[in-house]
Order: structure tokens, then C-alpha cells, then sequence
């Protein structure tokens, strides 16, 4: 699994005061953690950089790059920002992201052909999220040939079809489990194309201490599916220790739920029956509730 | 080639629950298919519940044509929910409206002695609404419960502001539990995991909120189907509760219903029908024509015993 570093993002408040203020250090040691972490790339996620657009990605990107010598994704919805970034990578970087929408298939794509680069499409039309499977499909065909006919090809491409959080009324548990069936199926759909997921979001909304169980139990069940990459918290060392390899009992449990295999509760630990738990949620067995774990 | 209607079977069945004593006592819930599937693999064995809506005041923004059927008695709750037993009302729901802050903010002491001289005239089961206010529930509802020990009144409504101290005086003195949530299954299953992790699911009725036609009440009817959906075809154990509709005073604040007395009728008549359809296993209401045409149009039909 190709980890994507996601601390850097300005959602974070000391993030985006350390850009504001060119503080160079505090995003350079994040930067050195998730590398040390295991991290294969790290997103810059940035916002849409109103002012001082081009000389803020260019100290960002030179910053992260002075220290480690991953590739960078680069993750903005402002094209004018995406060009500036991209601009100064050094290595091919990733493109985060395009999308269905008429605007980012013009603005944003072309970025994607210019620089040469990878490119995440998301599966977000001008009509908002698909409702469906179906629809989800259908809008990947369309915006994959619409790059393609840029001279973008497939091995380029790395499709995200949107994960929601799975604590909102229902629906996101529908979602989770369509999700796991859409990767399943991409590489008959659009073969060679890669994937990626904006991973911590399925447990947005969650309380704080829950999420990483979410998190690592939905990416292994991903995994299994056929996802590529995920952009992740690579700071969670249990998480990374799954995509190592390093659990193979938790592993095969939460597959026995994917499969609807009997599971003997009382021989497990408690650690493992957290894991069952959260991955009958996630598989939609049982109806989340924010006190999934307590029964 | 002869036909087959296709007939489906459900594993999971709505714990049935008894309030009230004696024999005036009420079962709700119990079935084991979906809302009406009379024609899948299984029983609805209790039919739905109706009970009429006593104020502890004089109602103030009620308009006359409600107010008329109740014009003798409306200064006094307990002949109020007396004659709701002759409106032939299954159980008579007392509000404890004055004792919101932000009504009279009657004290506790008042409350208590209004539901213990109710217990004494009347032979229906008691459902008992605090105002809501959480803080003030959290006071008056657990001095009713010690009061009325061993009465099983139908006590609530119990939110996740106030579970702990309102759900043990519940349990402790042998009463059911009203939970309720703000129309979000999720929340609705979270309050349930934890008022039974000390208080018998058994002893829990369900409170999604009942939102009135026109006022969103998409939102009660598709979380009410889907309690019963995960509950019966799923067999998730927290939600297979009977779940009661407290509809009346929703209806009865809409401009349309305000607006003249048919309109009102149905507008509270087609919202309880809607409810009902979706699952509701105890209806709340407060006119008694609309208690009269909505057992009209369940009638006819002998389905349940």
C-alpha cells in the first residue's frame, strides 16, 4: 500500500499558522516523522492559497523537499496554486485532485499533462457526489477518456471515489460497503488505472479515540479489495504496521467479517474483538452507533 | 402454473412491552415482521396503541375547535384525562408542560401530587412527558418515578443529557423508559446501548421524534422504518424496541392545522396514519375525532388476535 502522508494539511491550525508566518521548522519536522514513519509520498494540502499564491507553494514545496526527498502531493482546488506547486517539485509529483466537474477537467487536467505527473480524478460530477455504483462508474469512463484524449493514460490516473463518514444517518455505512465493491471492480472497468482514498474521513465525526480503529480497519478491508494508495496518517505506527504485514490474526479476522464467516467471540482478545466489531460496522452488519465498541 | 405470492420470514422480533397494571394494562410491540407484512412469515400480535394528550395547564396556543371536545374540563388534567377515557383512549398521556423553566417552571412537589391524584381517578395507563427541559426533567422525573413506585408508568422522555439519573429512578422503581433522540438512528442506538448497559431493554419504548406532515416528517417516518428494518430483518438487539409517536402536539402547532378544524383533523390524522405505517407502535394524539378516524381506517380489517 503506497501511504500517502496527510499531517500536513491547513486544516490544522498550527499548520496553517507556520506557513502564514514561514516558520519553517515545524513543517519540516512533520515532514521528517512521516518519512520516518514510512510514509511513500506527502501530501501538501494547502487550501485554496488566495494570496501570495505562487511565492507560498513555492517556499512550501522548497521547504518539504530542503529535508526529505519524498514525492509530493500536492492537494488544492485552486489550479493557479496546483501550477505553483507542481511547478517546484522535484520529483514527479502527484496531482490532488481533478474531478468530473467541467472546470477541473479544464483547469485542472491540462496541469496533469503539462507537468507530466499523476494525477488523482475523483469521482465527483457537476451534479455532486454519484448517488450509486452505477453512476460512479459511469462518471469514472467519462472523465478517464476525457484525459486519455489529453494524452493522459491510465497508469497516470489514480482514482478516488470518495469516502464519507460512516457515522452519518445511515448512509455512510451503505457508501462504506460500495466503496469496497467499486475498487474491487476498477481494474475491469478502467484497467491499469491505480487508486487512492482520502482515508481518515470515514471516521470524521467520530470521537477522537475511536477513529484510528475505524481508519485501520477500513483500510485493511481496502487493501483486500485491490486499493493502491491511501492518504493517510502514516504517524498511526498500528496502521502501518497492518499494511507491513505485521498482523496477520487481525487481518484474517476482519476478513472472515468481509466473507460473513462465523466468528467464535470468546476466544479472542480484546483487542480483536474491537476489530470484529468495527469491521461489522463498516461491512453495514451492525448500525453504527458512537458506542459500537461497548456492545 | 400456480402462483406463489413470495412470503418472507425476519429473525429479529420487537420486544414486547407491558405498562400500566393490572387489567388496564397495555402490550405494545411484539411483532416479528415489518409494519402490517401480515402477508410475510409471522405475527404483529399487539395492535397499535392510541393514547389522548392531557396538559398539567390550561393550553394556551390551542386553537378552539381542539379545545371544545375538552371546554368542561380543560382547568382540571384529571377530569381532562378522565374524559379522554371516554373518547376511548388506550392510555391518557400527561404533559408536564408547567413545569418547563420556561413555562410556569412549576416545582417537582406539584408534579408528583397532580400524577399521583391521576393514578388514583383513572383506569387507563399513564404515559408521563416531562417538559423536555433536561435539567428539569432530571429533578422532576425521577420524584414522579420514587412516588409512583411499582405504578409501571410509561416515563420519559429519557435523553442523553439526563439517562443516568432519570433511567436508574426508572429502574428502581419499576417503570418504562421513553428514550429519546433527536431524529438520528445512530444517536437513537447510542442512547439505547447505554440505558441498557444498567436498565432492561425490555423496559425501553423508543422516542425518534415524531416531525408532522409538511414539517418534516420524512425524517420520523425513515428513521421509524429503518428502527424496525434493523430490528426485525437484522436483529440488532438495541433497536428492537416498540416505539412510540408523541405526534399530537407537533401537528397541532402548524399554521394548517391551526387554521379550521377539518383541516386540522386531518392533518393530525394523516401524519399518525403515516407513523403508523412506518412502525409506531403507540400513538400519541390530541383530538379525539382523530382518534375516532384513525381507528375507523385501521378497522374493518381483523388482523390482530
Amino acid at each position: 500500500m503506497v501511504i500517502i502522508g496527510e499531517n500536513i494539511h491547513v486544516i490544522a491550525k498550527d499548520i496553517s499558522q507556520a506557513i502564514r508566518e514561514r516558520n519553517a521548522k515545524v513543517i519540516q519536522d512533520l515532514a521528517i516523522k512521516q518519512k520516518e514513519a514510512g510514509a511513500d509520498y506527502l501530501d501538501l494540502n494547502v487550501g485554496p492559497v488566495k494570496k501570495d499564491t505562487e511565492e507560498t507553494m513555492k517556499w512550501l514545496v522548497e521547504c518539504v523537499q530542503e529535508v526529505v526527498d519524498l514525492p509530493l502531493s500536492i492537494d488544492t482546488m485552486n489550479p493557479v496554486a496546483m501550477e505553483a506547486g507542481l511547478k517546484y517539485c522535484k520529483k514527479r509529483p502527484l496531482l490532488n485532485s481533478a474531478s468530473g466537474k467541467t472546470d477541473s477537467k479544464q483547469n485542472m487536467l491540462p496541469l496533469a499533462k503539462k507537468f507530466n505527473c499523476d494525477v488523482v480524478i475523483s469521482v465527483m460530477t457537476d451534479k455532486g457526489m454519484p448517488p450509486d455504483l452505477d453512476s460512479k462508474v459511469e462518471s469514472i469512463l467519462d472523465t478517464v477518456a476525457y484525459a486519455n484524449d489529453l494524452g493522459i493514460p491510465n497508469e497516470d490516473i489514480w482514482i478516488d471515489p470518495i469516502i464519507l463518514p460512516v457515522s452519518t444517518a445511515g448512509e455512510g455505512q451503505r457508501i462504506a460497503v460500495e466503496n469496497l465493491e467499486f475498487i474491487k471492480i476498477l481494474q475491469d472497468v478502467v484497467p491499469g488505472v491505480k487508486s487512492t482514498v482520502g482515508l481518515s474521513n470515514v471516521s470524521n465525526g467520530v470521537p477522537h479515540h475511536l477513529r484510528p480503529l475505524l481508519n485501520r480497519t477500513y483500510l485493511v478491508m481496502l487493501e483486500r479489495s485491490g486499493l493502491y494508495s491511501a492518504i493517510a496518517d502514516p504517524l498511526d505506527s498500528e496502521l502501518m504496521a497492518l499494511m507491513r504485514g505485521e498482523m496477520e490474526n487481525i487481518k484474517q479476522l476482519i476478513y472472515k467479517v468481509m466473507d460473513k464467516e462465523e466468528i467464535d467471540m470468546s476466544s479472542l482478545t480484546q483487542k480483536e474483538i474491537e476489530y470484529v466489531k468495527t469491521a461489522k460496522v463498516l461491512m453495514g452488519e451492525t448500525l453504527y452507533s458512537d458506542a459500537w465498541l461497548e456492545i | 402454473m400456480e402462483f406463489k405470492p413470495p412470503k418472507e420470514s425476519y429473525t429479529g422480533n420487537v420486544r414486547e412491552i407491558t405498562f400500566g397494571k393490572g387489567e388496564n394494562a397495555l402490550k405494545i410491540g411484539g411483532e416479528n415482521i415489518l409494519p402490517f407484512h401480515f402477508f410475510d412469515e409471522g405475527v404483529q400480535p399487539n395492535p397499535p396503541r392510541f393514547a389522548l394528550e392531557v396538559l398539567d395547564m390550561v393550553p394556551e396556543d390551542w386553537p378552539d375547535f381542539l379545545k371544545e371536545p375538552y371546554a368542561d374540563v380543560i382547568s382540571d388534567p384529571v377530569k381532562w384525562a378522565k374524559k379522554c377515557e371516554t373518547y376511548g383512549a388506550d392510555a391518557i398521556c400527561l404533559t408536564l408542560l408547567s413545569t418547563d423553566p420556561a413555562e410556569k417552571d412549576t416545582p417537582p412537589d406539584e408534579a408528583v401530587s397532580l400524577v399521583k391524584r391521576m393514578i388514583g381517578e383513572i383506569k387507563r395507563p399513564l404515559i408521563i412527558y416531562g417538559s423536555g427541559d433536561e435539567k428539569k426533567d432530571a429533578e422532576v422525573l425521577p420524584r414522579i418515578a420514587e412516588a409512583c413506585k411499582g405504578e409501571n408508568l410509561l416515563l420519559g422522555p429519557v435523553q442523553k443529557e439526563n439517562y443516568e439519573v432519570v433511567g436508574r429512578a426508572i429502574l428502581e422503581n419499576g417503570h418504562v423508559a421513553i428514550a429519546q433522540s433527536p431524529l438520528d438512528i445512530n444517536l437513537l442506538k447510542e442512547l439505547n446501548i447505554k440505558l441498557c448497559k444498567f436498565l432492561p431493554p425490555e423496559r425501553v419504548v423508543i422516542d425518534p421524534l415524531s416531525s408532522a406532515l409538511g414539517y418534516g416528517i420524512e425524517y420520523s417516518f425513515s428513521i421509524m422504518e429503518r428502527v424496525k428494518q434493523i430490528g426485525v430483518i437484522t436483529k440488532d438487539s438495541m433497536t428492537m424496541m416498540p416505539i412510540i409517536a408523541n405526534l399530537g402536539a407537533e401537528c397541532w402547532k402548524t399554521k394548517q392545522a391551526k387554521e379550521n378544524e377539518n383541516q386540522g383533523l386531518l392533518w393530525e390524522g394523516v401524519t399518525a396514519i403515516s407513523l403508523l405505517l412506518a412502525g409506531a407502535n403507540l400513538l400519541v394524539l390530541r383530538h379525539p375525532e382523530t382518534l375516532k378516524l384513525v381507528k375507523e381506517t385501521l378497522g374493518g380489517k381483523k388482523v390482530w388476535n
